[in-house]
């Protein structure tokens, strides 16, 4: 006869911290029970109203079969391992111990901390839904099936990081997805062994298979639609507990061009900004090292009457064009560390150290020039029109910015080359990253730069070579 | 093989960051940095037989928060060659041997006696400059010329340029040329190019003796008198002018002495200039053949130029009208007939009177916009003194600027060997001028 | 790395680097040789390889071996490879004079001031990663320069159009018929795009129709050139033998430049790429055939050799463009003839043995 006392203490052998609670009742019969949970993890509202109070109430002595039918838990399963049960309380759920009983029962109780559902920061739009992902994974796969409804909708539940042993969800649809796909993610994902994973990021590092790479090779989304939308593309999704960030596979540079905004609004208004975001990224990219590769090497770009007043600007500057504007970059990158990681009440001051005291003061000192500040701060304005993409854009700045000042014009066009040399035979998951434009795939261009509308994109996109092709069915006649 | 590059690949790396870090720093990799660099907007040239003289008008920024605060100096420079000139101005100035933002060329009123490629020659070469600077000869020397106190511009290079525009060419008013233009119809079978004659005023004093600065041996005596009148009126001060005719060298000189005194004067004063390019200097063979008076130059503007508002002068009936040209069409055809070269000048107009010289009641100023026959007639007639005046300068000084020799070559090619030397003289002109009321 | 390429690539491969590969110093030179009637003798050296192109894309009609294969299967494997390795030789050959070219034109159109050799040498690092690259980096590489260079095109012809003068070409064909033929055997040592389709064979699966397209395409090419060329001459006319870098000379005399700068150089700057591209190829091509002929893997060690030799060329031979170009015309375009033209279709004898 196992007796509870044994039970419980083989699991506070293990889980030693005082917060892993033990709640002993009896019934009217006088049969004893205990609960194990996680403090701060289990919801003990629920566990009060379903478990504890209909086994108080029993009045019946009664086998472990006749305890479970007791439960108004909806979400109930038999333990027989003490490690299964460790498992489960670390996780958040409570483990059922009955007195002469050697197996227990997990119950679903787990409610960690968290938000709400909200609209992401990251991700905010004018038109269209405002839900956003949540760092729970429940919550936040709730927020998928409440999208998809189908059958096909595939959930495979996998585990990563050896202490975290954070939850892992590798949403796909059957039939849509490629076959193979789904398997090459797990695949990826469980070679990989960590201790812990505190957001998806780490997943997506694991996820890419160059991951020392300037480019990334995931689509990552905040928003619940943007993400089912690329599920039904024939991605495989992914949704990584703690993380309001879910990732997407196979990625492509395009993605990160569009906006989920731009599936909402007229198509003609979607193209413009489409082109504009693109013209935008390019002179983020390009201008501070133009305007440096200008004024060192070929001066001949800049119109005359601009080129005066450059000249007027910069004279008497002690600091070159190029270290004028490394300084300048230098200035706005530290401005924007800073204003993320410092706290809100020394937001203000801040602001009024960065723009009066750095910026006025540096140009009424001579130190720094007007036309650097007002091209460094419109390319940081222009790479923010892609958001995801900022990480690596940022970079290229820096990267450009050096090579212009250091080979000039020439070594801009060449890196330039290189770079597009790299991209076009870079792949995530068999899918080239410049798809649709190389290889070009003439079907695949109308939701590229351009957004035709939804007539138009009768079929996925033809670069993920999906099983069901078609997306939209319209009645003949109409 | 590939794990041994591999096991290099981050030391190649902080290799190259390194070495462009190091470039990026010290700066030094074939430039040419904004701070070290002079910007010549306008370079002058001046000979006096033996050496060139050039000045170079040089934009010297100032150190400023909004950017606007441009000095403009003059530099000179000489030499044998004007090459050898320019290397003295960079010497003075820092400037890399090129002449990258050089807008204008300035030659002076000498340069008529020496081949006009020894001077323009250097701009052609090795992408020194852009074809697109403009090109114009000046009364006087183009040293004072580019020193002389501009009303319309802050500094004069601008307003030279202005009065040289593509808008002014557009009117006829200007031959307007740049360096592309002038080697274009130079190094062509014509063999003869031209470009715009500028003269300086001093502000509020009107221009006159444009008609007796005529072309040719025989009006020697004329334009040395016409030139003397501009030379008085355009530098009061600068007491006897002289023309710019080839016919009388001392009208020559005396000319640019005029026009360099009145220049001279006019800065010591500090009154400000204003500049016309009415006139257009025309050459042979890279040699200066003359200078074309105004309506000379209308006449080869008409011919050369995309007009898009011409202003005629005419007399009908006794008055005077100001007749405008819209939607003109010209063309020159050269036919051979009979074994006789016919040169057919074409002109074709749709004309408005713009002004009269009486008081009109409104009614007549509205019936006004009917053009009476008999000033299409006057305006006619006009043009076509205008084309024949032109032709028979260009006779006369055996000067293909309308393009004959150009016509017969590309179009009668198997004539060409047996005109090419002489058809000037040999062609007989036609002139078709059709003016038509606008309304 | 994946050596297959599409039809469609090789199309565009054909109209743009055939294209830009002859818009630098090639309208200069033909302007001296056959002045106005220039036109002719580009028409005449580009009729001669549209016929080759279209017997090369042809013979791919026929068998779905690539040319080492067909080599291989005639000759045998010794042979097939000094054969390869004369190609690759051609090849390097062929990179010589576009190499020297760009990099004058590098120096004259990226620099106001006149740099260092060293400023161009960083090409040679693209060189190297690119070279190591198989044919669907070629082919997506022209995929990605096809919208560049429509855009750039576009550009510089729009803003060249209102100078161009059409009678500066008139009288037509009155040069004598030796300096219009004569150029285009000077000339010719720039025509060695039917080399590209031979190496390119068997890499591509073809299709009904798709030896039309690609014949096509290289006249689409042609007709690019020759419109340049027009453009060209037609703006300069008996000043077109003293402008070099022909490219960056004909958008020049846009009314706008004088108001908003040189924008045209964004959009030479931006043709480069395409440029960089269509230089790189005989590169990519030497190191291919080097390692069919040595049967050595390695292509990064290839590559690596190979553009140190073009280096060490380049560095010894500086500022000796006008004597190779000479040399080139005179001498080496019996070489150019041999395997650009004479090669390509003596391939079609291959099939027929293999057929026995």
């Amino acid at each position: 006869m196992v007796t509870l006392e044994k039970n419980i203490k083989s699991v506070k052998d293990v889980l030693t911290s005082q917060d892993i609670i033990v709640f002993k009742f009896d019934s009217l019969n006088g049969r004893k029970f205990a609960v194990i949970y996680a403090d701060g993890l289990a919801d003990k509202q629920l566990l009060g109203e379903l478990v504890v109070k209909p086994l108080k109430d029993a009045e019946k002595d009664a086998e472990l079969g006749t305890v479970k039918k007791l439960l108004a838990s909806p979400e109930i399963k038999d333990g027989t391992k003490i490690s299964d049960a460790i498992k489960e309380i670390s996780d958040g759920n409570a483990a059922l111990f009955v007195d002469g009983e050697k197996d227990f029962i997990i119950i679903g109780l787990k409610n960690p901390p968290g938000r709400t559902v909200a609209e992401p920061p990251t991700q905010v739009v004018v038109k269209g839904p405002r839900e956003g992902f949540t760092e729970d994974i429940k919550t936040n796969l709730g927020l998928v099936r409440k999208r998809l409804k189908s059958e096909n909708l595939k959930v495979k539940m996998l585990k990563a990081g050896k202490k975290s042993e954070t939850a892992v969800a590798l949403v796909y649809i059957d039939g849509v997805c490629p076959d193979g796909l789904p398997e090459r993610v797990e695949k990826q994902i469980e070679k990989n062994e960590i201790d812990i994973i505190p957001d998806s990021s780490y997943v997506a590092h694991f996820i890419s298979k160059k991951p020392r790479s300037l480019f990334k090779r995931n689509g990552t989304s905040e928003k619940p639609d943007i993400f089912c939308a690329k599920i039904c593309e024939g991605r495989v999704g992914l949704i990584v507990d703690g993380s309001p960030i879910s990732l997407t596979v196979p990625y492509m540079i395009t993605e990160d061009l569009q906006s989920g905004e731009d599936y909402y609004s007229l198509t003609y208004r979607a193209t413009i900004v489409r082109i504009l975001r693109v013209l935008s990224l390019l002179v983020g990219i390009f201008l501070p090292a133009l305007y440096v590769s200008a004024q060192l090497f070929k001066i001949q770009i800049i119109p005359f009457q601009l080129l005066l007043k450059i000249s007027s600007s910069v004279s008497g500057l002690p600091l070159s064009p190029s270290v004028e504007m490394f300084l300048t970059l230098f200035i706005l990158e530290v401005l924007i560390e800073a204003s993320i990681r410092m706290p809100n009440y020394v937001g203000l001051a801040m602001s009024v150290v960065g723009a009066l005291v750095l910026g006025d003061t540096a140009v009424k000192a001579g130190i720094i020039s007007t036309p650097a500040i007002i091209i460094v701060a419109f390319s940081a304005i222009c790479l923010y029109t892609t958001p995801d993409l900022v990480e690596t854009t940022t970079a290229l700045r820096w990267i450009y910015l050096i090579v212009a000042g250091s080979i000039g014009p020439f070594g801009v066009v060449l890196l330039t080359a290189f770079i597009l040399c790299y991209l076009v035979t870079e792949q995530s998951y068999g899918i080239p990253l410049m798809a649709p434009f190389a290889p070009l795939i003439k079907n695949d261009l109308y939701d590229s730069m351009v957004k035709a509308n939804m007539y138009t994109l009768k079929n996925r996109p033809k670069v993920f070579k999906t099983k069901d092709r078609v997306r939209l069915k319209t009645q003949s006649g109409e | 093989m590939k794990a041994k590059l591999k096991r290099w690949t981050p030391f190649l790396y902080i290799l190259i960051i390194i070495a462009m870090l190091a470039l990026f720093f010290t700066n030094d990799f074939g430039l040419l940095d904004i701070h070290k660099t002079s910007l010549i907007v306008a370079v002058g040239i001046d000979t006096d037989g033996e050496e060139v003289q050039v000045t170079a008008q040089v934009a010297v920024p100032q150190p400023s928060q909004s950017g606007d605060s441009i000095n403009y100096v003059e530099v000179q420079g000489s030499g044998l060659t004007v090459a050898d000139a320019l290397n003295e101005i960079n010497v003075k100035t820092g400037t890399y041997p090129r002449l990258l933002f050089c807008k204008l060329i300035l030659l002076g009123e000498a340069c008529q006696n020496e081949e006009l490629f020894r001077m323009l020659g250097c701009f052609y070469r090795r992408n020194y400059s852009e074809l697109t600077a403009l090109v114009a000869m000046c009364k006087g020397k183009a040293q004072d010329m580019l020193a002389l106190p501009a009303n319309i511009a802050p500094e004069n290079s601008t307003a030279i340029q202005k009065v040289l525009s593509e808008e002014l060419k557009k009117s006829a008013n200007v031959s307007t040329a740049n360096l592309k233009s002038v080697a274009e119809t130079n190094y062509s079978v014509n063999g003869a190019c031209y470009m715009p004659f500028v003269e300086a005023n001093v502000q509020g004093t009107s221009q006159n003796g444009g008609n007796g600065d005529n072309v040719g041996g025989e009006s020697g005596g004329q334009e040395g008198q016409g030139g003397g009148q501009q030379g008085g009126s355009g530098g009061e001060q600068g007491g006897q002018g002289g023309g710019s005719g080839q016919g009388e060298s001392g009208g020559q000189s005396s000319g640019q002495q005029g026009g360099q005194s009145a220049g001279q004067s006019s800065k010591q004063e500090g009154r400000q200039m204003e500049f016309t390019a009415r006139k257009t200097a025309v050459f042979s063979d890279g040699k200066f053949a003359g200078i074309l008076d105004e309506q000379q130059s209308f006449a080869l503007n008409i011919l050369k130029n995309e007009i898009r508002l011409a202003v005629v002068p005419c007399d009908a009936d006794g008055i005077h009208y100001t007749v405008g040209l819209k939607s003109t069409s010209s063309k020159e055809k050269l036919k051979i007939v009979d074994g006789v070269p016919e040169l057919t000048l074409s002109f074709s107009a749709q004309a408005q009177i713009q002004g009269a010289r009486i008081v009109l009641e409104p009614e007549s100023v509205m019936s006004d916009d009917t053009v009476r026959e008999g000033i299409l007639k006057a305006t006619e007639d006009e043009i076509r003194s205008r084309l024949e005046s032109l032709v028979t300068t260009c006779v006369e000084t055996d000067c293909d600027v309308i393009g004959v020799k150009g016509l017969l070559h590309k179009f009668n090619y198997k004539y060409y060997e047996a005109f090419k030397d002489d058809i000037l003289s040999r062609m007989k002109v036609n002139y078709d001028i059709k003016i038509v009321s606008l309304n | 790395m994946g050596m297959k390429i599409s039809v469609r690539q090789i199309c565009f491969i054909l109209i743009m680097y055939t294209a830009v590969s002859k818009f630098i110093v090639y309208p200069t030179v033909l302007s001296h040789y056959s002045g106005r009637d220039l036109l002719f003798s580009a028409l005449a050296d580009f009729a001669v390889q549209a016929v080759i192109v279209w017997a090369v894309s042809f013979l791919c009609s026929r068998t779905d071996k690539t040319f080492f294969a067909l080599l291989e299967g005639t000759f045998g494997n010794i042979t097939a490879r000094i054969i390869f390795g004369l190609f690759a030789l051609f090849f390097i050959v062929c990179a010589v004079i576009p190499l020297f070219e760009q990099k004058v034109y590098v120096h004259a159109i990226f620099y106001d001031a006149l740099p260092a050799l060293s400023v161009f040498l960083p090409f040679f690092g693209f060189a190297v990663y690119a070279a190591a690259k198989g044919f669907q980096n070629i082919g997506r590489c022209a995929d990605i320069c096809l919208p560049i260079f429509i855009v750039s095109m576009l550009f510089i012809f729009a803003m060249s159009i209102s100078e161009i003068k059409w009678d500066n070409f008139l009288p037509v064909l009155k040069t004598p018929a030796k300096n219009v033929l004569g150029a285009s055997v000077l000339t010719a040592f720039r025509f060695f795009e039917p080399c590209w389709l031979l190496m390119f064979m068997g890499h591509f699966k073809y299709k009904k129709g798709d030896a039309a397209k690609i014949t096509l395409s290289y006249a689409g090419g042609a007709l690019i050139v020759l419109l340049f060329l027009a453009a060209f001459y037609g703006m300069y006319g008996d000043m077109a033998v003293t402008r070099q870098f022909a490219v960056s000379k004909i958008s020049l005399f846009f009314p706008a430049i004088d108001l908003i700068g040189r924008i045209d150089l964004i959009a030479l700057y931006v043709l480069e790429i395409v440029m960089l591209f269509a230089m790189i190829i005989n590169v990519q091509l030497c190191v291919y055939c080097i390692s069919k002929c040595t049967g050595y893997k390695n292509k990064t060690v290839i590559s690596i050799a190979l553009n140190a030799a073009l280096i060490i060329m380049l560095i010894l031979l500086d500022n000796k463009l006008s004597a190779l170009i000479t040399i080139w015309s005179k001498w080496m375009w019996i070489a150019f003839v041999l395997f650009a033209n004479v090669i390509p279709l003596l391939a079609w004898t291959l099939r027929r043995r293999e057929k026995k």
